[in-house]
Order: structure tokens, then sequence, then C-alpha cells
């Protein structure tokens, strides 16, 4: 499902991603650890096409992303394939919850306003947000927040999801609702990629994991094998 | 002129010996009379007194019409009396009542003679041979080409004082001649004596006719009012001869006399008249005024209301996608559409109504002045409006952009639904104010035949005077319009505030 070769990426002349090859990441959960600056976000950037790369290819969901940037129109069918979940939620305030998952089925896969309601009142339900879907993001919490979007990003029916650090704006309360829903697509089976520096999920959910070292893979490995 | 002083204070104490038995007559007495002495020097000549050239024995001039008038108002005739003219005003303690002929009032003579209110207005005009120096007045300031310019003036008169403090002061550099005839100093100048003269402008037209190979050096100058002078222990008839001359003026017989001279009547009267003359129009309630007016008003206030409702929609439109080609448009069209921003930023609205209206029709496409307008106001406002859909679009942060480019939205999909959305509740707040703003600038509009609220305002208020009361009835119209328009505002950017609801 996801496979990088020697992947190369320079922020101001500076090597960030210095030959990333990765392999072992098929269907299931990688999670991605590192130090800060290691390079997780921009590899995972670099995986939804939202940066550049100078060296190497990514092929992931059956997209192939090249050295030097893709056409629009690849960039748009990679994105309906591979979704992604930030750090700082960046649900769109002028919208409602329920407008905020319709958005893109509605505009990108044109989808029925009834059938895209539906599909968005789903998957609020699934992550225990149903009682939300006419409130406006600014009044929720960080943890409802960051699930509806995930909920969002899911809207789309992605092959891949892709999650940088979801938890960190969270204090551990609301950590744990969105992992548990992480927790629960992992369980059904969604391709994803995690960054994240929580040991429990990573031990709980991991069937591949990759640790980052300023722009080097230094090891990468089954979670039994590399979490011990 | 310094022995003159002393034979001054000579003939003055003269004079006050004199005084106990002359015949400085009060109001009663000339009436009892029946005669008015009036005093002036027929060598001074036209248009004031002269002899009729057709009949010599005759004394004819504006003066003289002046003063039969004047004795006229008080109920008797008047009889002149020759004086010479820098003399004239000693003549009161003699035999005169009055001096009229050409006496301009002055601080000095207020405080030593009865003067009357103006009843004639001149000015000081340079004469000087054709084609020959000076040819301003400013010339003078450097000497002429054969040292300091000679210039001739009437003994005491106010081109003499004029001319003397000029040169006083450093500001001509001339030779002041005095003459005891008044057109002595035009004789000389024709003659090649002098290189110019200075008299009232009044005796100079008159005479052009006979001095032909002279010219008016420059406009006329300086100037002031000519006053009818009597003594302080005459204060009734004084009193007296300023009733009468606001009669000849409040009724016209003073303007007419001066049109049969020529004497430009019209700006005479607007120089001397007192408001007090001007007879005082039957005033309009202010109820009257406002039934009359407000219609007008009102239709020109539907003007404003439409040239705003209609431009600015335009200029918002336009401006949004002004701004957007500029951040996210092909990279050969954002330097022209900063280009389009920065001349009409650059250059003031009422230019480019102009061109619009006037100048397109030149290239074959003529607007109506209100198409015209609105396009303008649109165009203008358009750039102002770009530059603030720029700063609300650079305002929404870079991750609303990836969050939507991630779902797999379009750059404009994502302009069109995301960004834009947010941009617009941003930049709510500047953009009211400017709508405002827009409102009141539909004033310029009048500058190509469009007539709004403001127009039609200095129109009635020009043409019936009543500047305030207009102003306060096109004020509260100004703020009954935008006063909603705020509402208006208030209420879209509440609407703004809430989620769209149910799908998109
Ligand atoms: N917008 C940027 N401009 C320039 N340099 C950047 C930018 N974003 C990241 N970097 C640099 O790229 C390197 C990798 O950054 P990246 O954000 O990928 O690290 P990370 O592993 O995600 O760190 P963290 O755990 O702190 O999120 C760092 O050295 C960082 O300073
Ligand atoms: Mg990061």
């Amino acid at each position: 499902m996801i496979e990088i070769d020697s992947l190369t990426k320079r922020r101001a002349g500076k090597p960030v991603l210095d030959g990333v090859s990765l392999r072992g990441a098929e269907a299931g959960v990688t999670v991605l650890v590192g130090a800060s600056g290691s390079g997780k976000s921009t590899l995972l950037r670099c995986m939804n096409g939202l940066e550049i790369f100078e060296g190497g290819t990514i092929t992931i969901a059956g997209h192939r992303l090249a050295a030097g940037g893709q056409s629009i129109a690849a960039l748009d069918d990679l994105r309906r394939d591979v979704g992604m979940v930030f750090q700082q939620f960046n649900l769109f305030p002028h919208l409602s919850v329920l407008d905020n998952v319709m958005l893109a089925p509605r505009v990108v896969a044109k989808v029925p306003v009834e059938e895209a309601r539906c599909r968005a009142v789903d998957l609020l339900d699934r992550v225990g947000l149903s009682a939300f879907v006419a409130a406006r993001p600014a009044t929720l919490s960080g943890g409802q927040q960051q699930r509806v979007a995930i909920a969002r990003a899911l809207a789309m029916r992605p092959r891949v999801m892709l999650f940088d650090e979801p938890t960190s704006a969270l204090d551990p309360t609301m950590t744990s609702e969105v992992l548990d829903v992480i927790l629960d697509l992992a369980k059904a089976g969604q391709t994803m990629v995690v960054v994240t520096h929580d040991h429990g999920f990573a031990k709980r959910a991991a069937t591949w994991v990759v640790e980052l070292a300023a722009g080097r893979i230094v090891r990468q490995g089954t979670a039994a094998a590399m979490l011990g | 002129m310094i022995g003159f002083r002393p034979a001054i204070a000579t003939l003055a104490c003269l004079a006050a010996v004199a005084a106990s038995w002359a015949i400085a007559a009060e109001l009663d007495e000339i009436q009892s009379r029946g005669e008015l002495v009036w005093a002036a020097d027929q060598e001074g000549g036209g248009p004031h007194v002269f002899p009729d050239p057709s009949d010599p024995r005759r004394l004819v001039g504006f003066e003289v019409e002046f003063a039969e008038l004047l004795a006229g108002e008080l109920g008797v005739k008047a009889r002149f009396q020759q004086g010479q003219w820098d003399r004239l005003p000693l003549l009161l303690d003699q035999t005169a009542d009055c001096v009229i002929n050409g006496i301009e009032l002055t601080p000095e003579r207020r405080r030593d003679y009865g003067c009357s209110r103006p009843y004639f207005g001149y000015a000081l005009q340079m004469v000087g041979r054709r084609a020959a120096p000076p040819a301003m007045l400013a010339d003078l300031a450097e000497a002429g080409p054969a040292g300091a310019w000679r210039v001739g003036v009437l003994t005491g008169s106010a081109a003499e004082i004029e001319m003397r403090a000029r040169a006083a002061r450093g500001e001509a550099q001339v030779e002041v001649i005095g003459y005891d005839g008044t057109l002595d100093s035009m004789e000389q100048v024709q003659s090649g004596v002098l290189d110019a003269a200075v008299l009232d402008d009044c005796i100079v037209t008159f005479y052009a006719d006979r001095f032909a190979a002279l010219r008016n050096v420059d406009r006329p100058f300086a100037g002031g009012l000519y006053t009818v002078l009597t003594s302080h222990r005459t204060p009734k008839l004084a009193a007296a001869i300023d009733g009468a001359i606001g009669r000849l003026i409040a009724d016209g017989r003073l303007k007419k006399l001066y049109d049969r001279w020529d004497l430009a009547g019209r700006q005479q009267m607007l120089m001397l008249r007192d408001a007090a003359e001007i007879p005082v129009a039957r005033g309009r309630t202010l109820g009257e005024l406002v039934r009359q007016t407000l219609p007008l008003l009102l239709s020109s206030a539907g003007m404003t209301v439409l040239l705003s409702c209609a431009a600015f929609p335009l200029a918002v439109a336009a401006g949004l996608a002004v701004a957007v080609g500029r951040l996210h448009g092909p990279a050969w069209l954002r330097p022209l559409l900063t280009g389009y921003v920065e001349v009409l930023r650059g250059t003031p609205l009422m230019l480019q109504l102009y061109a619009i209206f006037f100048l397109l029709p030149k290239i074959g496409l003529a607007l109506p002045a209100l198409v015209a307008a609105i396009i303008g106001l649109a165009l203008n406002y358009s750039a102002y409006e770009s530059e603030i859909y720029r700063a609300g679009l650079k305002a929404v942060p870079l991750g609303q952009f990836e969050a939507a480019l991630s779902l797999g939205l379009t750059k404009w999909q994502a302009l069109r639904h995301v960004l834009v959305p947010q941009a617009v509740r941003i930049v709510m707040p500047p953009v009211t104010s400017d709508f405002i703003a827009l409102f009141k600038d539909t004033s310029v509009c009048s500058a190509i035949t469009v007539i709004e609220l403001t127009k039609r305002y200095s129109v009635l208020a020009l043409s019936t005077g009543r500047i305030v009361e207009l102003a306060v009835v096109t004020a509260v119209l100004y703020l009954c319009m935008s006063w909603p328009l705020a509402v208006l505002s208030r209420w879209f950017e509440s609407r703004l505030d809430r989620p769209a609801g149910g799908g998109q």
C-alpha cells in the first residue's frame, strides 16, 4: 500500500529527509516515531502531496508520486484516496460540524445532498458526536474537534489515512477519546500512518514501526520487535 | 511738501477766526435758505465736474447730478461753489455747506470733518505711452531705462499718497511729480516728459479718447471710496446727507445716474449698499421651505441610494476577483492586476468619472451619465475592496487551505468554499465602512451631470439662501439612508456569524 524509495527533501538547502526508503508498511497501522525535528511531519506531508520533494519516489494507495511535484489532476486524485488529520484539527470555522464533514463529498465527489448527509451523520455517530451535528467547531472541546476532523477525512473513504500527532494538542482524557476512535478504525482494517509519541497506542495498534532521526530511517520493524 | 504744513496751519488759524462769522450752515438754515452750497473744482474735469463742451456756461458731471439729487432730498436747490481742489475742505468754514468732488474717505478726513457714507467707489489706474515701458506695475520695482520712473499725479490725491508711500517703502523706484490739474499728468505722459501717470480709473476711462497715444498699464489697483465732506459743526446736515444717500441707493436713482455716465452702476451699488437697504424678501416659513424642497431632495436621495446600491456590489465582486487573481492567478496576470489596483487607487475618482463620461465617447463608447457614474464608482471602489480582500484572504490560516486540499478540493474549490467565505467574514467591518464611504462619495458624480442629494442641496441652498435649514434637512436624509445601511450590514454580519444551514 505504501512504498517509499530513497526520498530526499531539502529545506533552505539543508536535507530534511535524506534517502528515506520504507517498505514494510503494508495494510495496517504504521507508526512513525522520532525526536522533534527529525522529519516525521515532512514525510507525512510528502505522502499527501502537500510538500514537493527533490529525489526519490512515493507509491501510495496505487498513486505514484515523482520528485519535483505532480500534476494538479494527479494530486486531486491522490488526495481522494489519502486522507489527513492534522495536529491542529484545521476544522472549517464557518461551517457547522455536519457541513465540515459533508463538504468534500459534495464538492469533490459530487455525492447527492441526502446521501452525503446520511454518510456524515453515520460518521459523526461513529466518532461519538451525533449530538453535535449542528454545532460550530469553535464550541467543541479539542478532543471533539479532532474526532470531527477524523470523520471529515473518512467521509471521502480514503484508502490511507495519515495522522500527524493527532493527540499532542490534547489533554489525557481527550487523548484517549481520540485514540479510541483511531484504534476502532485500525480494527476495522483502515490502512493508516500515525505519527505519535504515545508509546501505549503504538504498542496496541502498530503493525509496523519506523523510527526517524535527522531525516533518516534508523530502525524499522514490527511493533513487537521495535517496542519490545 | 515741507513748507506746506505751516501754510495749512496758518490757513487753519485764519479759518478758525473766520468761523465766528462764517456761514457753515446747519440743516435748518439751509432749508430756510432753500439752497445747498456744494464746493468742487471744475478744473478737476470729467467725469466729476466740468463745463459742458457744447455750452461752457453750464456745469455737467456725475457729481453735479449727484449734488442736485442730494439737494432735492433735503428739499432745497443745489448751488455750485468753485474752489481749488486741494483746498476745498477749507471752504466748509467759509461759504460751502459741503464738498462733493472725488474726496476719498480716509481716517484723517473722518477725524477732521464730517464724512458721509460713501457715494462712489474708484480704483487707481496707471497709464503710460503705447509701446513704451513700464509694461506692468511690477516693472516699477526696478529703475527704468533712464533711472527712476517719472510718475505724475494730482497733488493731494489718493494717487499721490499711494505712489509716495510705495516709493518710501522702496517698492517702487519712482519720482512722484504732483500737478494741480487732473489732466496735466496725462498730457505730460503723452508729450514724453513723464513715464506714467496715476489717476482715478473713472477719469482715465472718461478721457481715453482724448489721449489716444496712452494705454492702461496693468489693471486698476488700490482705490477707495468718495465721501461728501461737511463740517463737524453741522451734524444734522451730515445725518441728513447720509439719509439722502441711503435713499438714492435704495431706490435705484444713484445706480441710474452712474449707468447714464457709464460708471458701472451695478458694481457701484454692490460696493456702496448697506445690508439694511436691501429690501428684505418675505420670509418663507420652515414648513413652506420643507414642503417646497423636500420632493426634490427626496428624489435626489433616491439617486444617491441607486448609485450606492448599484455600484457597491459590483465593486465588491470585482474587488474579490482581483484579490483572488493577484494571490492565486497565473503569474502573467498578477502584475496586470497590481497595475489595475494602483492606477485606480492612485488617481482621483473625479478624474476617473471624467474619463469614463467624457473620454470614452471619443472612442465611440458613449455611456449615459448614470451608467458612467455606477461604473466609475464600482471601478474605483473595486481597487480598495481588492486590497481589503487580499488582506482578508491572507489572514485565513494556511492550515485551512491545506486541510481543504488534503480533502481533495482543488485550489479553486478551496478558495470558493473555504478561503473566500472566511475572508468575507474577516473583512466585514472594513467593507461595511467602505460602503458608507462610497455612499458619501456618490456626491462626486455631480461632476458628470448626475444630480444626487449633495448637488441638489447646494443648488437649492443657493437659490433659496436657506443654507442652514436645508443642510439640516439634507443631513437628516443622509442619516435616514445610512442608518438602515448600517443596520443591514450588521444583519449580514450576524447572519454570516452563524453556520450555513443544511448542506452545501
Ligand atoms: N516551514 C518550514 N520551513 C523551514 N523549515 C522547516 C519548516 N517546517 C519544518 N522545518 C524543518 O524541517 C525539519 C523537519 O521538520 P518536521 O516538522 O518534519 O519535524 P517533526 O519530526 O515533525 O518534528 P515534531 O516532532 O516537532 O513535529 C526541522 O528541522 C524543521 O526545523
Ligand atoms: Mg511534526
